[in-house]
């Protein structure tokens, strides 16, 4: 554990283990979720085998075990599974921390990733590509994800001008001009759909989300963006604090929020393109994740965000293999699943604790 | 430690109406100041502006005679804490995590709370008396706690000048007077230049000792309570009448709104009564007549007496005599008069003496054109009678002449009605 999850200042509930042990359970969750997801699927290979793969692909490491196993195993684990897990967890990570970055700045327990428009925006693109049949491909890309990744830019390129009073921002109005943005590009993306024709199966699929056809180019391009979004948002985690408790209050506090605002802005609104872009809209996880964290550990980002990252990378490496396995070999949307298990599960965890921390004033 | 502070010419407006117009003022290192005005006179557009929310769209602040623009957020931070009048509480904080971002400005990215950060945060945690609320979640505290843990974080951040905007407008008495008291030790003890808009004048000056009243977004006056509170003042910043006094208890300025005389007698009594004398005794009698709606005059009193006060507040008619004199013509004419213009006449139970028995000259006179007289409480006359009998004697003399005897203040109404209704016409 890190020396800062120790400090006795952020020890606010539970016992002074709390946190260190939480982060434990959540890296061994993002371990077995990821051991599951490589063992099963439409054919299953045990995990020693898994294992024997994955190490002898080490160098100067030769396992005896690998070398009697037939080289279709180590096709699937190594160019499907293994590339398909890391997606699953960078598309994971960057929702639930998207999801906390909004949910803190926004003051407001609704918000998710899609808040402002992103995912309306990415999903025109994506539609737009897809029924123009565009064949562009920039750097082994196809125009889907590119489409998708600019439009959701560009609607929160949109959305933050239209807010902007002066040199300021007002986060309501940013809230509401997302709204009001997403509103219409939404209405555009029905009107498309409408109109798709023999596509209509390929831009619903879309829309619902999956890692199908995940590859390593595609891990290897959402890695570092997801990567650099989350280091622009975990930096301001202090700021993001005092963020929590009113922007003046904050300013008060010697943050300076305008600053301050549009850097997390930037990294979140980073982090979600990347990931729509390269698996659709998936629901749910950045709604959920940071409130199961929240309601078991507290409000503070310093634990918050490093913690939402390994929940919500472990709940969509496990979603995906139900996804993959439930009526295999067919796969179901991920977002499906995502929901169906997030929602009662969330449910559940309101009912039991009340109120939800962090937003427990009117509760 | 402390600061001081120079306003230039600050010049604010929202959607172009001027809210501070050319506000011009300083304020010396370890000064405690309250600063006054009616709501919209621009206190909180101020403390915003000096905390750096606002941008003034024209004209300077200095701390240290340093422009405030050319600090950092977080240097800015250091030299100023700001305690709201209400902090937003829908989170689940702990009381310590709360102190402990008072700390914030301290920090840098990469340094982390260490000890003496801690003990910064334990001590201003003792100070506002919230160190048993620390594991406490913020959103679960009441309100003055809550406001109590605000400030320990305001404290955190050690400043050197401390902005309070209305702090105790939602705290009861009891908050509202330990807060300020940790304010003003604060700046006995540690020289921290304080500031705080304040509504209620009356507890500002039981705290504070210099004093900036606002009106119009410009600085109407500023000084010590004496100079800056006065009845003229008031009447200009806040649009009311007011009258000020020294409390009888603690002797500190007190200002008190004079209430309105018009609407008041709508539907009830109306009838015109006249009070004899003054003080302590009579204020009973005055004010019950008064509830009961009845247009009043008083006198003679000294300028001084509780009963003036009472008529000036109220604004009625009164005859004043100077203090440590005998009532002179023009008084014992003007009081004649006021008699005569009444529907009756009381004397409340107030001690007789030399002093005040030539006056019944002419009370006698009112009586003998046939004014309705009253006197209340006869029978315990000899107690307050201090002439050796004199009172008596004239009281028993102007009863058989047809003045009437009530036993107790509140009867008199009844009696009074039934008198006047027979005079009347």
């Amino acid at each position: 554990m890190t020396g800062r999850l120790t400090g006795k200042s952020i020890q606010s509930r539970g016992t002074k283990f709390t946190r260190p042990l939480l982060m434990v359970v959540l890296v061994l969750l993002l371990f077995f979720s990821a051991l599951s997801a490589m063992i099963w699927g439409a054919v299953t290979i045990g995990w020693k085998n898994v294992f024997a793969i994955l190490f002898d692909t080490l160098p100067f490491y030769q396992s005896e075990t690998a070398t009697g196993i037939a080289p279709v195993y180590k096709d699937i684990l190594l160019q499907i599974r293994v590339p398909r897990v890391l997606l699953a967890a960078a598309v994971g990570s960057s929702l639930a921390v998207s999801g906390a970055v909004f949910q803190g700045l926004f003051r407001n327990p609704m918000a998710d990733p899609y808040v402002i428009g992103i995912s309306s925006g990415a999903a025109l693109g994506a539609v737009f590509a897809m029924l123009g049949g565009f064949s562009l491909a920039v750097g082994g890309f196809g125009a889907v994800p590119l489409f998708a990744f600019f439009g959701g830019l560009a609607t929160i390129l949109l959305v933050y001008s239209m807010a902007r009073v002066g040199r300021a921002v007002p986060v309501m109005t940013l809230l509401l001009a997302g709204i009001a943005v997403s509103a219409f590009l939404s209405a555009l993306v029905s009107l498309l759909t409408y109109f798709a024709g023999e596509k209509l199966h390929q831009v619903i699929f879309w829309l619902m989300g999956g890692l199908g056809g995940a590859t390593w180019l595609q891990v290897r391009v959402m890695l570092p963006y997801a990567f650099v979004g989350y280091l622009a948002v975990s930096i301001f985690s202090r700021e993001l604090n005092a963020m929590l408790l009113g922007e003046e209050t904050a300013s008060n506090l010697g943050v300076d929020t305008e600053k301050v605002k549009k850097i997390l802005l930037a990294g979140a609104s980073l982090l979600v393109a990347a990931a729509v872009s390269t698996s659709g809209i998936i629901g749910f996880i950045g709604l959920v994740v940071p409130h199961f964290v929240r309601l078991v550990a507290g409000p503070d980002h310093r634990f918050l965000i490093p913690a939402s990252a390994l929940l919500g990378g472990s709940l969509l490496i496990a979603t995906d293999m139900v996804a993959r396995v439930i009526i295999a070999p067919t796969e179901l949307p991920v977002g499906i699943i995502t929901a169906l298990i997030g929602a009662p599960t969330f449910m559940y965890l309101l009912k039991k604790r009340r109120k939800l921390r962090y937003f427990g004033g009117g509760g | 430690m402390g600061l001081t502070i120079d306003v230039h010419g600050l010049k604010v407006a929202y959607e172009s109406v001027p809210v501070l117009d050319g506000t011009e003022f300083s304020v010396d290192r370890g000064d405690l100041v309250a600063l006054l005005g009616a709501n919209g006179a621009g206190k909180s557009t101020l403390l915003r502006c000096i905390s750096r929310i606002l941008q003034p769209t024209a004209g300077q602040i200095l701390l240290d005679g340093q422009d405030l623009k050319s600090l950092k957020s977080r240097e800015a931070a250091r030299l100023m804490a700001v305690v709201p009048q209400e902090t937003a509480a829908d989170f689940d904080f702990t009381v310590e995590d709360i102190v402990m971002m008072g700390r914030f400005p301290y920090l840098t990215r990469f340094r982390k709370e260490d000890l003496h950060d801690r003990e910064v945060v334990r001590r201003a945690m003792e100070m506002t008396g919230v160190t048993h609320l620390a594991e406490r979640s913020i959103a679960q505290l009441s309100g003055g706690e809550k406001q109590r843990v605000v400030m320990a974080r305001a404290l955190a951040q050690q400043p050197e000048l401390l902005l309070l905007d209305e702090p105790t407008a939602n705290l009861d008495i009891g908050y509202q007077s330990m807060l300020l008291e940790l304010a003003s030790r604060l700046n006995r003890e540690e020289g921290v230049t304080v500031i705080a808009a304040i509504h209620d004048i009356n507890l500002a000056v039981h705290h504070f000792n210099r004093f900036i009243l606002l009106a119009g977004g410009r600085v109407l006056a500023s000084g010590r309570a004496d100079e800056v509170i006065t009845a003229e003042n008031i009447r200009k910043s806040y649009g009311v009448p007011a009258t000020t006094f020294r409390h009888p208890l603690h002797g500190v300025l007190q200002v008190s709104v004079i209430r309105g005389d018009k609407t008041r007698n709508a539907g009830k009594i109306g009838l015109r009564v006249h009070v004899i004398g003054g003080g302590e005794e009579a204020m009973p009698t005055l004010e019950l007549l008064y509830q009961k709606g009845c247009r009043l005059s008083v006198g003679p009193v000294s300028a001084q007496d509780s009963g003036c006060r009472f008529a000036h507040f109220n604004s009625l008619p009164v005859v004043i005599v100077p203090p440590f004199t005998m009532m002179n013509r023009e008084n014992r004419d003007e009081h004649l008069r006021l008699m005569r213009e009444a529907d009756a006449i009381v004397v409340p139970p107030i001690p007789f003496g030399e002093g005040n028995l030539p006056l019944f000259t002419e009370v006698e006179v009112a009586l003998d054109e046939g004014k309705p007289l009253y006197i209340i409480d006869f029978a315990g006359l000899p107690e307050r009678d201090y002439s050796g009998g004199k009172a008596v004697e004239l009281f028993r003399r102007l009863l058989d002449k047809g003045a009437s005897g009530v036993e107790r203040v509140d009867d008199l109404i009844k009696v009074i009605k039934q008198g006047g209704g027979e005079d009347d016409d």
